[in-house]
């Protein structure tokens, strides 16, 4: 593809420059980013779309400059997180509409989508240079005693990934890590993600606001952590490393 | 000094067996691929195994107990370096434990073959094992825990398959591999134990997919995973002990009994008491005992760091578990002396988010302060609900109080409560109570997502047969205690009354008719004559009323009779038998008399006891019902209409007098209704499915002396002899359907009198040869159901019945045949109409209420006793038949 001069970069990341394309959004990766995570990317944009969720529109995935890179069209609207940032007054109010959307979410279903645990599986092995066999084995066991269900899991929902359009809907982005599974391991995820990265008081605001409204208790979320820390530990994220598995040490006693 | 090895067990230590893996008999997985493979190996060994005798077997489970029991230090020593957790001496005590007790427990146990036999009861219950156990052992008690079910499993001739746990794994092994060894030698099949030498997620779930029944000890979400495997499980759950203090108890025992609980083994058996809840008055003294033994109170903000280190998101730090307390104190940076055995934090809070509100699993107790005992009830239920659903719960108190102990037992959702007990050593049973069944897995019930609610035991490894051979129900003979007959015996009869009852009142019970007649004036000049003060009712009604009756008892509560007369015909037995009831048990409701029952035996409601107020004479003036020997009558509600058909041996009359004197003056028309009844009577209790020795012989001469004697007493009414044997014949068949009840021509013609008002005996008589046709079937749609009743014979007995009355032919087809002709010829003579039709029923109400009556006549409580078990349908048919006068048909299906 290719991509007008006007261009403007919205976000740098490690991996990736997402850029301001006008009439589109275009997410160019780093040229050893698999093929297979792009179009996995993709599917799950797809597949989120298809149950019925709000998400930015699909325009292409192909190559720029011999990278993958993939455009969607541009939601015009502020993220969730910048409304927050702008107004601190808002951010009670919109934790509220933030968990009601994850919960709107987990009411959706693709029975195409990647289970969670297969997943979460996958990536609690793939840790085996940090995480020794007990720990490992205590996990997987762990894992596989959570429920079954099979509602749609964001994987990554924070608030930057909303984008609220003037009339007030909201659109999802990012569909990177989404499985189908048990809603209350996505709460999980973002629970730790924000306690990862500091914001501890909206962090403890946001989980016990889930919890009230999707009337589950505070343990639901908690037997989840040790399962998603590890998971997350397998990313490799040396930052991260001690956070984490001060997370993963808890052990299922028998 | 120590002792020399006295076997040859003893003498190869721990580390021998484990080196010896080369050698061993073990079935050892060294793969997730090869698992399936080995399973069937182990299946073979498994099959072999199933072949042994109780005597093989026990010498198997010696041998393997007493290796098991030679290397509990070995075995501790390694469970200890391996873990990382747990005190070596404790885990030397739950060796020795799993060893000796369970072998003492079961040594005698008959496991398998022959369990027990009932000759008589024709009950013998056999043994088989299950197959391949899969065992998943914690880490917490790995080598008892190993040792414990492997013991279980030889002792019930199962295989067992072993995914130990990573952490634990070599010592779990050692332990099975010493057992296993130790089995072999004393004669099991090589690979009856096997593991899985590097446990993995995939192992274990196909262990759990492939396996038997999974033997689950662990996490919650290996447990939970154990019972998602669709293999049946014995998953146990976490507890979280609350034990509560009483200001009633013994301070000194308590607190020493929970220090000694909650340091055994650095607090790891799930029984523990994780939280102590202490009755405010007992509250300083208390911690004093505590600090005095041991106990070191956290202050101020290390409370919190000590909770927070052990518990994280509400998660036990697999690194605290299990561990000293210093230890524990040191990783939360807080200085406690080196002589501290239990961290004590004072806390208020049970709710889940409080870590101390938790189970610790290792030396650290959670302590609240209770005003009083329903607090304390308060606070420990919720700390149960915290996470020990189904578990364990203690209670120190004195069990003199009893109130507050029924209190606790009925709040605790625990499976186990333990009373001034150490709770670990105290769960596991056996030590603190010989009635607890020693075991390692201690099941939580539903309560705590597990299929069982005790202590395991060999007999849930066990599949057990029941073998239940055919036999048949007891059966009875029931009559009045006197039963008077012959001409004119009535004031002979009456006599006992005062003679031999010493009656003082007597109540007479009879219909108007009667009463005006005179009829009951005999019986008052007997009375008289002892001095027996007497008074009447005389308002009985024909189909009589609860509001009659009503009417009548209340005279009886008001003259106090310690015995009633009832005299008359059916009505007036009955009516007389429900005021009986009435007076006797005034609280007694009619519906709940009225059940229906498959088994009188059996059935929900129990009558009460009769007689006591009042003894109960009857005296029939016709021959038909049998009422005066019978356990039943009939009561109508006048308001609804609803007939309440009351059946129970307690109805049965103490005396019946038949004396033909009263027979004489019987019209045409009910000699010839009640005549045919008692034939009814007689062929249906012959050929019902309770049918007996007893009751065959007087309904055979029953229907003999109906045949022989009927058309004189129908043609001479004043034939004494024909009203002398009609009136026993109403009374021995009377007998036989006391105790071999009646059947659906019964039921049908009581529904023939409800909705069409055909009088009774007429209306079993205008079906009665139809109904007998349909029974005879030799291939009905449906048989009767009860044990006695082996084969459609119904034909056979008829015929038996036919040639007893005098009826021939050259087989039984041909007897039945002649007994129907005679039958029919016998309704003629004595003016039955031929039809339901001739009854003066119009067809299309007839039509119209055809399908609920006949639903209403399969309903029928006579029906149960039916040698052919009737369709609704089918009774439908044989209704129009008889309505249509439709040639007879076979029935056979």
């Amino acid at each position: 593809m290719d991509l007008p001069k006007s261009k403007k970069v919205i976000r740098e990341r490690n991996n990736k420059v997402v850029y301001d394309c006008g009439d589109t959004v275009v997410k160019v990766f780093n040229g050893t980013k698999p093929a297979a995570d792009i179009f996995n990317e993709v599917l799950n944009l797809a597949r989120a779309e298809q149950a019925g969720i709000d998400v930015p529109e699909l325009v292409e995935a192909s190559k720029y400059e011999g990278s993958w890179a993939i455009a969607t069209k541009k939601v015009v609207g502020k993220t969730m997180r910048e409304i927050g940032d702008e107004d601190a007054s808002k951010r009670g109010e919109l934790t509220g509409r933030f968990v009601d959307l994850q919960l709107d979410i987990h009411k959706h279903t693709n029975p195409l989508i990647v289970h969670q645990k297969d997943k979460y599986t996958r990536m609690i092995n793939a840790a085996g240079e940090i995480l020794d066999e007990n720990a490992r084995y205590d996990l997987l066991m762990r894992l596989d005693g959570m429920p079954n269900k099979h509602e749609i899991c964001h994987g990554d929902f924070v608030p930057s990934n909303v984008i609220v359009r003037e009339d007030g809907t909201c659109c999802v982005c990012d569909w990177t890590h989404t499985t189908q599974g048990d809603g209350v391991a996505d709460c999980a995820a973002s629970y730790l993600h924000f306690k990862m990265r500091g914001a501890d008081e909206f962090a403890e605001n946001y989980v016990n606001t889930y919890c009230d409204k999707a009337g589950i208790a505070r343990e639901r979320v908690n037997l989840w952590l040790p399962i998603i820390a590890a998971a997350e530990l397998s990313r490799g994220r040396a930052v991260e490393k001690d956070f984490l598995l001060a997370h993963v040490d808890v052990t299922d006693i028998d | 000094m120590s002792e020399a090895p006295k076997t040859k067990a003893e003498a190869t230590t721990a580390k021998n067996a484990n080196s010896a893996a080369a050698d061993a008999p073990a079935i050892i997985v060294h793969s997730d691929e090869e698992l399936s493979d080995k399973l069937v190996q182990m299946r073979e060994a498994q099959k072999k195994f199933a072949t042994y005798t109780q005597e093989q077997v026990d010498k198997i489970f010696y041998a393997a107990a007493l290796a098991a029991n030679a290397q509990r230090i070995p075995l501790a020593k390694m469970a200890v370096e391996e873990t990382g957790m747990g005190i070596m001496e404790d885990k030397v005590i739950k060796n020795h434990y799993a060893a000796e007790f369970v072998y003492n427990k079961y040594k005698d146990t008959q496991t398998c073959g022959v369990l027990e036999q009932d000759l008589a009861g024709g009950m013998t219950k056999v043994a088989e094992p299950i197959g391949v156990v899969a065992a998943v052992i914690p880490t917490t008690n790995p080598t008892s825990t190993a040792i414990f079910k492997a013991l279980l499993c030889l002792k019930t001739r199962n295989a067992m398959m072993i995914s130990p746990h990573p952490r634990a794994k070599e010592s779990t092994t050692t332990a099975a591999r010493i057992v296993l060894e130790a089995a072999v030698a004393a004669g099991a099949p090589e690979g009856i134990i096997g593991w899985i030498e590097n446990p993995s997620l995939v192992a274990t779930q196909t262990l759990m997919a492939e396996a038997d029944i999974i033997l689950a000890t662990g996490g919650p979400g290996m447990v939970t995973a154990a019972y998602s495997s669709g293999t049946p499980a014995l998953g146990v759950g976490p507890g979280n002990n609350p034990a509560i203090i009483d200001d009633s108890a013994d301070i000194v025992n308590s607190v020493n009994s929970i220090m000694h609980s909650k340091t055994f083994d650095n607090g790891m058996i799930c029984a523990t008491e994780q939280n102590v809840i202490v009755l405010d008055g007992v509250y300083d003294a208390v911690k004093a005992e505590f600090e005095k033994r041991g106990a070191f109170f956290l202050k101020g903000d290390d409370i919190d760091k000590v909770g927070n280190t052990v518990i994280v998101n509400g998660g036990v730090n697999a690194k605290m578990v299990g561990q000293p307390a210093p230890k524990i104190a040191q990783a939360a940076g807080v200085k406690v002396p080196a002589w501290t055995k239990v961290l004590i934090g004072e806390t208020e809070s049970v709710e889940v988010s409080n870590p101390w509100a938790h189970e610790k699993l290792t030396t650290i107790l959670g302590m609240y302060r209770a005003k009083d005992f329903d607090d304390a009830l308060a606070k420990a239920t919720k700390l149960v609900a915290d996470g020990g659903y189904g578990h364990t719960s203690s209670l120190f108190i004195d069990t003199r109080e009893s109130e507050k102990m029924q209190a606790h037992r009925d709040a605790m959702k625990t499976c186990r409560i333990l009373i001034n007990t150490p709770a670990a050593q105290g769960g596991i049973g056996d030590i603190y109570n010989f009635q607890l069944a020693p075991s390692l897995t201690l099941g939580c019930g539903s309560w705590g997502g597990n299929s069982f609610a005790g202590n395991l035991d060999v007999h849930q490894l066990l599949n057990v047969k029941s073998v239940a051979e055919r036999r048949e129900n007891m059966l009875w003979f029931r009559t009045p205690e006197k039963v008077y007959f012959k001409k004119g015996c009535m004031p002979v009869a009456l006599r006992e009354l005062g003679e031999v009852y010493g009656c003082k009142r007597a109540f007479i019970v009879t219909d108007s008719f009667l009463y005006k007649n005179g009829n009951t004036q005999p019986i008052e000049r007997a009375l008289d004559e002892m001095g027996i003060v007497h008074s009447s009712f005389w308002n009985v009604q024909p189909d009589p009323t609860i509001q009659s009756a009503r009417e009548g008892v209340q005279q009886i509560r008001n003259f106090e009779p310690d015995v009633i007369i009832a005299m008359g015909g059916g009505s007036a037995m009955d009516a007389g038998k429900i005021m009986w009831t009435m007076y006797e048990h005034p609280e007694e409701k009619f519906d709940d008399m009225a059940v229906d029952f498959m088994d009188i035996r059996k059935r929900v409601y129990r009558f009460k006891k009769m007689g006591d107020k009042c003894k109960f004479v009857a005296i029939p003036t016709s021959s038909g019902t049998g009422s005066e020997v019978t356990p039943f009558a009939i009561i109508t509600d006048a308001d609804t209409g609803i007939k309440w058909p009351i059946t129970d041996y307690e109805l049965m009359p103490t005396m019946a007098i038949v004396d033909t004197d009263n027979m004489m003056t019987q019209p045409k028309g009910l000699t010839s209704a009640s005549g045919i009844d008692v034939l009814t009577h007689a062929m249906e209790a012959y050929v019902s499915i309770m049918a007996s020795d007893y009751t065959d012989g007087i309904a055979l001469r029953a229907a003999k002396l109906v045949f022989d004697y009927l058309p004189t007493a129908y043609d001479e009414p004043t034939n004494v002899e024909a009203r002398d044997h009609m009136a026993n014949a109403s009374c021995l068949a009377g007998m036989a359907f006391s105790n071999a009840f009646l059947g659906v021509n019964h039921s049908m013609a009581h529904k023939l009198g409800a909705y069409h008002h055909i009088p009774h005996g007429w209306a079993n008589a205008v079906i009665l040869t139809r109904v007998a046709r349909y029974n005879a079937a030799e291939r009905p749609t449906k048989m009767g159901t009860f044990s006695q009743y082996q084969y459609p014979h119904a034909k056979a007995r008829y015929a038996e019945m036919g040639r007893f009355c005098g009826f021939t032919g050259k087989d039984d087809d041909e007897v039945f045949e002649n007994f129907m002709a005679g039958i029919e010829k016998l309704k003629e003579h004595i003016g039955v109409k031929k039809t339901i039709a001739d009854y003066g029923v119009d067809e299309k109400y007839f039509l119209e209420t055809l399908d609920e009556m006949s639903e209403n006549a399969f309903n029928d409580q006579r029906t149960g006793a039916n040698p052919r078990y009737p369709l609704i349908d089918e009774i439908k048919e044989i209704y129009k038949d008889a309505f249509y006068d439709r040639p007879a048909s076979s029935y056979e299906a």
